[in-house]
């Protein structure tokens, strides 16, 4: 099955929306608290991402009965370097919005340690793919 | 003596069909979905209710009830106990002595009167000691309101385990006056203990405990009744007011309002009330958006106690008069921060071992179906009716949203026919959606 959901850059009050909506159908699933906690987590990272760097993007998560695939697109200023991106504390974040308490740096690696399968792409000034796949067994 | 039976929890909440109107007001006030309306009556779903109330607070006809214990239970016992929480004195008007409220209550039958407050201290000792010894359980969620644990059993059931597997001050108080009398030589089958509610959480945790167990509250009265009955007394007649010899502090008795618990502990600490609040807290614990190393304090009523749904007194006056009571406490204890234990360290001992719960079990009521693939597939469903339900929540069908009815259509519980919208019988309901609401419009 799948859902899909759209992310308004700046909008750090309406995050959490699609992490929620996909948590309410995990718990439907029945599956495992643990499991829903590690993509809830990485997708509520995913989606602040979007919204603290991002003009824009969306959602895209397919759940199947073995696995739960998230794609996140987002229109925005890409990432220059993505090995820096990846290191804990490393943040490109601007002082507002670590004002309002994002942009520590540890977004993505967060979102790594939780999933299983991780694949992010950027162009500078186009915009950022990031995708993740987390098993169920 | 109580003992829980039957597959769901017990529930003090009833619907008297012979009074109810099929209006939804409930249906919508249910924060569990736990109600529809079926032929015309109420009905409330014992797996998914979790007795909080709210139906009880919004039903205008008062064919919701809360079912108590008979007060003519009293006499079958030659020590009766009455457990009075600190709202119960609140409840009264200015200038009403809590020794004149004593007296009335001794009056109608009780030989005793012990305000469960009393049990505070220990309480406040045991869960002390509880999360020094459950360090990898935070964030810590008190048990104290009922209604609480059981809507994390329902809804949040991975946060069982961080529920503070502890009885509450009732329960310390009621087991403290027993041993009490046992000790003084008498025999329990002679003690009847009864708690003075003032919602129905409390009783339907008195009635199934959630760990199963006995609990050792032998009967339940609601504040309402006492209440009315003490009124008529002290409007009829002069009630002694002979001084009470107070070993409360304000602390004890300020436990059951918002705050009264957490400002007794270090660390990080939230008070959450109000069963809305509560919801969105939960949902924000389980994301591990909020840290805490302290208590999480979380009452289902606004205002906790002093809004329970029997009080007959506003819940604002009553929060203050717990307060001003608490002040004139607090000046009785010349400068100590509570008075000393009266017991000895064996006593408190021997009560302090019968407060633990040893498993609270996590019951979802979201859980579609065991088998992932079929429940995948219900999801789906669930979905595609949604999609085509108006979405305009009007509770015509008897489910408070199109999302319940989406789901009661498949689990079959329900036909996509009972949408008066969709009905083949309602020839102007499209022209009528569209006007008021748009529903061209509304998956867009």
């Amino acid at each position: 099955m799948e859902l899909s959901f759209k992310i308004e850059g700046g909008n750090f009050s309406g995050a959490g929306s699609a992490s929620s909506e996909v948590k309410r159908t995990l718990k439907q699933l029945d599956v495992d608290a643990s499991q829903i906690k590690r993509i809830v987590i990485a997708l509520y990272e995913a989606e602040i991402n979007v919204v603290a760097h991002a003009f824009g993007g969306k959602i895209e998560v397919k759940i199947s009965a073995d696995k739960v695939f998230a794609r996140i697109q987002d229109q925005g200023p890409g990432i220059a370097d993505i090995s820096k991106a990846m290191q804990e504390g490393y943040s490109t974040a601007s002082s507002k919005v670590r004002e309002m308490g994002f942009g520590a740096g540890m977004g993505l690696p967060n979102i790594k340690s939780n999933v299983d399968v991780f694949d992010i792409q950027s162009v500078v000034n186009e915009g950022t793919v990031l995708e993740m796949t987390f098993y169920l067994s | 003596m109580q003992k829980a039976t039957g597959k769901y929890f017990y529930h003090a909440l009833k619907v008297d069909h012979d009074i109810c109107i099929g209006c939804t007001h409930c249906i919508k006030a249910c924060p569990t979905e736990a109600i529809r309306v079926k032929n015309g009556k109420a009905v409330i779903a014992a797996n998914k209710c979790v007795d909080c109330g709210e139906c009880f607070r919004v039903c205008p006809v008062r064919a919701i009830y809360i079912k108590q214990d008979d007060f003519a239970e009293l006499s079958k016992y030659k020590y009766r106990i009455a457990l009075v929480p600190a709202v119960f004195i609140s409840q009264f008007a200015e200038g009403i002595r809590t020794s004149q409220i004593y007296a009335c209550l001794k009056k109608l039958g009780f030989t005793h009167i012990y305000e469960v407050e009393h049990g505070v201290g220990v309480m406040i000792e045991l869960m002390n000691n509880y999360m020094l010894d459950n360090e990898a359980k935070k964030p810590f969620i008190s048990a104290f309101c009922p209604a609480v644990v059981r809507l994390i059993q329902v809804r949040f059931p991975s946060l069982v385990k961080n529920i503070i597997h502890l009885k509450a001050p009732l329960d310390v108080a009621s087991i403290t006056i027993l041993e009490r009398l046992t000790d003084a030589g008498i025999n329990k089958e002679e003690i009847g203990t009864f708690y003075i509610t003032p919602c129905a959480a409390k009783i339907a945790a008195v009635k199934s405990p959630v760990e199963n167990i006995t609990s050792s509250i032998s009967g339940v009265i609601n504040i309402d009744f006492l209440y009315n009955k003490v009124q008529q007394m002290l409007a009829k007649e002069n009630t002694p007011i002979d001084p009470i010899n107070h070993s409360l502090s304000g602390r004890d008795i300020m436990w059951s309002l918002s705050g009264g618990e957490s400002q007794n502990f270090s660390g990080n600490c939230f008070a959450v009330d109000g069963i809305r609040n509560v919801i969105n807290f939960l949902e924000r614990i389980e994301n591990e958006e909020i840290e805490s190393d302290g208590i999480i304090e979380m009452r289902v009523c606004d205002q906790s106690c002093a809004g329970g749904v029997l009080n007959p007194n506003n819940r604002f006056v009553a929060v203050n008069k717990v307060k001003k009571r608490a002040d004139y406490l607090d000046s009785k204890l010349d400068g100590r921060s509570c008075f000393l234990p009266t017991f000895s360290q064996d006593f408190n001992n021997r009560v302090k071992s019968l407060m633990s719960i040893e498993e609270i079990k996590p019951r979802s009521i979201l859980k579609l179906d065991d088998n992932l693939q079929k429940a995948l597939k219900m999801v789906e469903n669930i979905n595609k009716t949604k999609a085509i339900l108006p979405g305009t929540d009007c509770g015509a069908c008897g489910a408070p949203t199109c999302s319940a009815l989406a789901e009661d259509i498949t689990r079959e519980n329900a036909k996509l026919e009972d949408c008066i919208f969709l009905s083949s019988e309602c020839d102007r309901c499209a022209e009528t959606l569209e006007r008021i609401w748009n529903y061209k419009n509304k998956n867009k």
